[in-house]
């Protein structure tokens, strides 16, 4: 079970009877044996409330059921494409860059504010993320999408990370995390070094970095 | 990670001499060595070239017997030029992945936008699949693709966008997965449009054997002209009585399968 790293940009699934798989619609590339596409109405896990909590939040994203036996090739729009494992810990990462994920993965939506007040919804705004981001929490596989490649820079309760908010892809593990601002006098007359705001990791844990500062 | 060459390493520089003969000189450029021969390229793909190369649009009256011999489709041979002379001359595609593939007396079916250049010895034609292009005959063909090219054994079934040809297999036909828009629910689904589609309710089935060549994202190339067929009965998407008429109907409005769903009688 798990994803299958064919090359940088594709993945491809092993979805057996009983075991069920989330993707995002449109990203099956091929498939061999007999596999079902179900649209998920209610986008992804849970009953009618986390639906109504994911839309609220704008993370519903698109997602099919995959079920049947065969084997499924993944694969969107050229992004490259990084599979995570999850032993247990939370992955944290925005709805519309899952490609796919394993249906043993427990999704959820948290609020940024709730890590952070005020300046967890600034952070969000600046990364990307908005006021809400995905969580996906147990044991499985996640295939992730990302303009660029990715790279996995761990995080050490020593040594915290700083990441540019626009190439931050996602993060698992007990980490916290805060924006940090460098604007001086040089900012506010535009001569800035474009480097004001950076995403400061701490605790321990993983971090993935996209080497493209495009969103997706 | 070794594929991203030593850190610090400095830059290789190519000259005529170090440059490879017919082969990639890295995954999104390719090398063509001319002796005197001549190759098929498609309009605007050489970057650069050493040497004495010059290049020819088809319809030129030398080219007439090269081109009755390799193109058996005339209409679309304003799309491709003919390099000619000696030298090395550099393909590349919009930072596509470029890759060769030799044909030893075989057939290969390739996405019109796709083809980039191919050896004289090959001929190509139309496809009866609209917007495929197929070659026969043995030598060299350049294509580009989006992400590398993945190769996979029939049975299979493909998304239409993930598709980049298709080698010795016959040629594919259509599947549909209605499973979810059948009973009530399924019903309801298809009428209101409530839920939405997969997106992957239409795949292009192969079987038999062959290779089926794959690119591993679903964004495409742009289409190159590959001629109409003649507007002849009996000759698929020919126009003529029996075939297929031009899409009819109005815009699709939200929520509607569109063909699917007439198709199915919803």
């Amino acid at each position: 079970m798990g994803f299958r790293e064919i090359n940088s940009k594709m993945v491809e699934a092993t979805v057996a009877p009983g075991q069920r798989l989330f993707s995002q619609r449109g990203a099956m590339l091929a498939y061999k044996g007999e596999v079902g596409f179900t649209p998920n109405l209610r986008g992804g896990q849970g009953g009618v409330m986390s639906m109504i909590g994911r839309r609220v939040a704008n993370e519903d994203t698109p997602l099919m059921t995959v079920e049947g036996s065969g084997t499924v090739l993944f694969g969107h729009g050229g992004h490259h494409v990084q599979v995570i494992h999850l032993s247990g810990d939370t992955l944290y990462v925005e709805a519309d860059r899952l490609l796919a994920f394993e249906g043993t993965l427990e999704q959820g939506t948290v609020f940024l504010g709730s890590q952070g007040g005020v300046m967890g919804m600034v952070r969000g705004q600046v990364s990307g993320q908005g006021l809400f981001t995905t969580t996906l929490k147990g044991h499985g596989a996640v295939a992730v999408m990302a303009h660029g490649g990715v790279i996995e820079v761990p995080i050490t309760p020593q040594r915290p990370v700083h990441v540019d908010p626009q190439a931050y892809v996602a993060h698992h593990g007990d980490v916290r995390n805060k924006l940090s601002t460098a604007l001086g006098w040089r900012d506010m007359v535009g001569r800035g070094s474009g480097e004001a705001f950076q995403l400061e990791l701490s605790g321990s844990g993983a971090v993935y970095v996209q080497a493209s500062e495009e969103k997706l | 990670m070794s594929t991203y060459g030593t850190p610090g390493a400095a830059p290789r520089v190519l000259d005529p001499m170090t440059l490879p003969s017919d082969d990639n000189v890295d995954a999104y450029t390719f090398c063509v060595e001319l002796k005197g021969s001549q190759w098929f390229m498609q309009k605007g793909k050489m970057i650069a070239y050493y040497g004495t190369i010059e290049f020819n649009g088809i319809g030129h009256g030398r080219l007439d017997r090269l081109v009755r011999k390799a193109f058996h489709s005339p209409l679309h041979a304003s799309d491709w030029v003919v390099a000619e002379g000696s030298g090395k001359m550099l393909l590349a595609d919009r930072a596509f992945d470029v890759n060769s593939y030799d044909l030893d007396d075989g057939n290969l079916t390739i996405r019109s936008g796709n083809l980039l250049a191919f050896q004289p010895s090959l001929s190509l034609k139309q496809s009866i699949v609209p917007g495929f292009l197929t070659l026969i005959g043995t030598g060299k063909f350049v294509a580009a693709s989006n992400g590398p090219v993945v190769f996979m054994e029939p049975p299979i079934r493909v998304d239409p966008q993930a598709l980049v040809g298709w080698a010795d297999c016959p040629s594919p036909c259509h599947h549909y997965d209605h499973g979810y828009l059948t009973g009530v629910l399924g019903g309801l689904r298809a009428m209101t449009g409530l839920g939405g589609v997969s997106g992957e309710e239409h795949q292009l089935e192969f079987v038999g054997a062959g290779t089926v060549l794959l690119q591993s994202s679903e964004a495409l190339m742009t289409e190159q002209a590959t001629g109409a067929p003649p507007q002849q009965p009996g000759v698929p998407g020919g126009g003529g009585p029996g075939g297929a008429g031009p899409g009819a109907g109005g815009p699709r409005l939200p929520g509607q399968l569109g063909d699917l769903q007439r198709r199915f009688g919803l």
